[in-house]
C-alpha cells in the first residue's frame, strides 16, 4: 500500500518543461516588467468574493499547468506543481498588471481580482495564451454562477471540473506543428516606435472603447473586409498620423506585432501557448496611404500570411532554436543573456505597436444572460508604447489599450477613426485624472 | 449621457474630462455622478518587494559567527597580536557593504555609499590598531578613503540627475581619476613632509584632460558623434 501511495505521490508531482514561446518571457522579467495579461468578465450582478474564492478553489486543481511555480534549471526553467496556499481572490486595484516576481504571492503565477461586478483573471504569459486564460476564467465562472445556484452546462471555455486534465491540454503543440523545411528569417526592418513621457513605476494607462459589434461588422463588410483587419487598418492608420505628427526627419514603416492563435490552423487542445506572430505593415516613406489603402494591404496581407503553410514555417524557425544541440546545453544564464539582448534591441524595436483580438467570445448556453461583457488587457508593453486588445461578446465589442506612457495620441486617432466611420463608441478609462 | 465635443465618443457618467483629449465635461443637463462606482478602481496597487530576511538573518549569522570565533580564538588561545581584528574588519566592511542588497530600505544611494566609506575607514583604523604608529591612518587613510568615498558619491548624482550616457559617464570618470590622482600625490607628499609638488600625477591629470577635450568635442558635435557610433558599432 506506501508503495502504491508513494507512486500516487510520484505521478500527481508531475512537472513541465515551458512551451517553445514561453521561454522568452520570463527572460525578459525585470523588476518593473513581466509579461502578464489580463482576462475579465463584467457580470450583471455584484460580485460576492467569498463565493468566487470557492469557485477558484475548486476549480483550478482541473488546471494543473496554472497552479504552478516557474524554477530555474541549469540549462532551462520548468514548471513545477504549486500546493502552497493560494491563490487568493483579492480586491481590484487601478494600476492592474503589476510586475510578477517569481518568488512572491505563494510564488503563483496568476492572480485573481474582483471590482463590484467585474471577475479578472491575471496570468503570467509563461504559463498559457489568452485562450488558454479563457478557459480559466470561463470555467472559475460558470463554477461561481453555479454556486449562486444558477444552472451552467460545460462545453466551450468550460471544462467539466469532476474530469482529470487531458494530456493534450498540458502538451506543447510547438513542437507538434513545427515541421516546415522551410524557415523564414526572424528579423525584420525596424518599425516607427511611438515615443512619449513615461509614467512613473508602476502606471498602467488604460482606455477601453466600448462598441457594438454589429455596427462594427456592418462597417467592416462595407469596406470589404473582416473585423480584424478593419481594426488592424484603423490602428495603422492613427500611428501613420502619430508619426505623421511626431515629424521625424526620417520616416520608418509602422507595423503591428499580431498574435494569431494556431489552434484555428493546427488541431491542439493545448491550454498553454500556441501562437505566433504576424506584423501587417504600411510603410509610408512609399507615399500617402488612404484609409481604404491600408485596409486593401491588410486584408491581402492577412489573407497571404494566415494559412497553415507560412504558419508552420515561422514556428519552425522558433523550434529550431529549442531543438539545436548546442543550445540546449548553453547555461541558462548565458541563455537568458543573448535573448534578451536579442529581444530588446531586434525583436521589440520590430513593432510599433501590439494588437491582439480574440474574436467573438462563447459561452454554454445559459450562461450568457449572466454576463454583460468579456474584457482583455494586454499588460504593460515592454517599452515605452500602446497595446491594443480586442474582444467581442453578443453585439458588445471592447478595445482596450494599455500603455505605460501620459500621452494618448494614438487612442485618440483610432477612436476618432472610428467616430468618423459613424461607429458609437463609449469611452472608460483607469487614469486618476478624468 | 455626456460626450466629448472633440472627439465624439460617449463618455463614462463618472468621468469630468475626456480621456482622450481632456477635454473636461460641462454638461448642464447631466451633471458628472460622483456616487455611481467608477469603471475602474481608484486606488492603486502596491508592487510587493522581495524580502531577503532569510539571506540577512544567514549573512548576519555567518560573518557574526566568523568574527565572534576569530575574536575569542584570537584572546584565549593565540594571543600574540590582535590578528583577530583584520577579519573582525573584513565581516563588518561586508555587512555593510550588503545592507542595501538584503534591505530594502529607502534610504537614498548616496548614505549606502557613505557609509560604505565609513565601513572602509573603520577597516583601516583597526589595521592601525596592530601598527606602531597610527599617523598613516591620519594623514594618509582617511583623507584618501574620504576623497574617493566622495568623488564616487559625485558620480553616482552626476550618472543619476544630470546625464547618463556612455560618453558623459566617460567624461565624470577621466575627470575624477585625474583629481583623484592628484590628490593622492598631495597626500603622500604631506605625508613624507614633502613640498606640495606635481610631478607622476601632472602627466595623468594631462592624459584625462586630453582626453576629455575629445570626449567633450565628440559630445557637442552631432555628426562626430554620429561617425564614431557608425565606426565602433557592434
Amino acid at each position: 500500500m506506501k508503495k502504491k501511495e508513494k507512486k500516487n505521490l510520484q505521478q500527481k508531482e508531475t512537472w513541465y518543461k515551458l512551451d517553445l514561446s514561453a521561454n522568452v518571457y520570463p527572460t525578459l522579467q525585470r523588476k518593473n516588467f513581466s509579461s502578464v495579461y489580463r482576462l475579465s468578465v463584467l457580470l450583471k450582478e455584484k460580485i460576492n468574493p467569498k463565493l468566487l474564492q470557492e469557485a477558484v478553489d475548486m476549480t483550478l486543481p482541473r488546471f494543473p499547468t496554472f497552479k504552478v511555480a516557474i524554477h530555474k534549471g541549469l540549462f532551462w526553467r520548468y514548471l513545477a506543481p504549486n500546493n502552497r496556499p493560494g491563490p487568493y481572490v483579492q480586491k481590484d486595484v487601478a494600476n492592474f498588471c503589476m510586475p510578477m516576481n517569481f518568488k512572491l504571492n505563494n510564488r503563483y503565477l496568476i492572480r485573481l481580482y474582483y471590482y463590484e461586478r467585474r471577475f479578472s483573471f491575471e496570468c503570467h504569459h509563461s504559463l498559457a495564451d489568452g485562450s488558454g486564460g479563457m478557459f480559466v476564467l470561463q470555467t472559475i465562472t460558470a463554477n461561481y454562477l453555479r454556486l449562486l445556484g444558477h444552472k451552467i452546462p460545460n462545453g466551450g471555455f468550460v471544462l467539466d471540473i469532476n474530469e482529470k486534465s487531458k494530456k493534450e491540454e498540458t502538451e506543447d503543440a510547438y513542437l507538434r506543428y513545427a515541421t516546415s523545411k522551410m524557415r523564414p528569417p526572424r528579423t525584420q526592418e525596424k518599425a516607427y516606435r511611438v515615443r512619449g513621457t513615461v509614467e512613473p513605476f508602476y502606471t498602467l494607462n488604460v482606455i477601453g472603447g466600448i462598441m457594438s459589434t454589429s455596427e462594427i461588422h456592418k462597417k467592416a463588410k462595407w469596406y470589404g473586409a473582416s473585423i480584424t483587419e478593419y481594426l488592424n487598418a484603423v490602428l495603422l492608420y492613427a500611428l501613420i498620423q502619430k508619426q505623421k505628427a511626431d515629424r521625424p526627419i526620417k520616416e520608418r514603416p509602422v507595423k503591428l506585432a499580431m498574435p494569431v492563435n494556431l489552434r484555428r490552423f493546427f488541431p491542439s487542445q493545448t491550454l498553454r501557448n500556441f501562437i505566433t506572430m504576424i506584423y501587417p505593415t504600411i510603410d509610408p516613406r512609399l507615399g500617402d496611404y488612404k484609409f481604404e489603402e491600408i485596409l486593401t494591404q491588410v486584408h491581402f496581407y492577412m489573407r497571404y500570411y494566415l494559412n497553415d503553410k507560412f504558419l508552420n514555417a515561422d514556428i519552425t524557425t522558433n523550434a529550431a532554436t529549442r531543438r539545436n544541440p548546442v543550445i540546449r546545453i548553453v547555461p541558462l544564464f548565458i541563455k537568458d543573456f543573448t535573448v534578451k539582448q536579442f529581444y530588446s534591441r531586434v525583436q521589440d524595436k520590430q513593432s510599433s505597436a501590439g494588437l491582439t483580438n480574440m474574436g467573438a467570445i462563447t459561452v454554454p448556453p445559459g450562461m450568457e444572460k449572466y454576463i454583460e461583457r468579456f474584457d482583455i488587457y494586454m499588460g504593460q508593453p515592454y517599452s515605452a508604447r500602446t497595446n491594443c486588445a480586442i474582444v467581442s461578446f453578443g453585439d458588445t465589442l471592447t478595445v482596450n489599450f494599455a500603455s505605460s506612457i501620459v500621452e494618448s495620441d494614438v487612442e485618440q486617432y483610432f477612436f476618432r477613426k472610428l467616430v468618423e466611420d459613424g461607429i458609437h463608441v463609449k469611452i472608460e478609462t483607469n487614469r486618476s485624472h478624468c | 449621457m455626456s460626450y466629448c465635443v472633440n472627439c465624439g465618443v460617449q463618455l463614462d457618467r463618472t468621468a469630468r474630462r475626456c480621456p482622450l483629449c481632456n477635454t473636461p465635461i460641462l454638461n448642464p443637463k447631466e451633471t458628472v455622478d460622483t456616487t455611481s462606482p467608477t469603471p475602474y478602481p481608484k486606488e492603486k496597487g502596491q508592487v510587493d518587494q522581495v524580502k531577503h530576511t532569510d539571506l540577512a538573518i544567514l549573512l548576519f549569522s555567518v560573518l557574526g559567527s566568523t568574527s565572534a570565533a576569530c575574536g575569542l580564538i584570537n584572546f584565549f588561545v593565540v594571543d600574540k597580536s590582535s590578528w583577530s581584528l583584520y577579519i573582525i574588519g573584513v565581516c563588518f566592511m561586508l555587512w555593510v557593504f550588503f545592507i542595501p542588497a538584503v534591505l530594502s530600505t529607502k534610504l537614498p544611494i548616496y548614505v549606502f555609499l557613505l557609509l560604505d566609506g565609513i565601513a572602509v575607514a573603520v577597516y583601516c583604523f583597526l589595521i592601525s590598531l596592530n601598527t606602531p604608529s597610527r599617523v598613516w591612518f591620519l594623514e594618509l587613510a582617511v583623507p584618501i578613503t574620504a576623497t574617493i568615498t566622495l568623488l564616487v558619491i559625485i558620480f553616482a548624482f552626476l550618472i543619476r540627475n544630470v546625464h547618463a550616457s556612455i560618453l558623459s559617464g566617460a567624461i565624470y570618470l577621466f575627470t575624477e581619476i585625474g583629481i583623484l590622482t592628484v590628490s593622492l600625490e598631495c597626500f603622500i607628499r604631506s605625508f613624507l613632509h614633502m613640498e606640495f609638488a606635481m610631478t607622476w600625477s601632472a602627466i595623468v591629470l594631462i592624459c584625462c584632460v586630453c582626453i576629455d577635450i575629445v570626449l567633450i568635442t565628440i559630445i557637442t558635435r552631432s555628426r562626430l558623434r554620429e561617425a564614431v557610433r557608425r565606426r565602433m558599432h557592434i
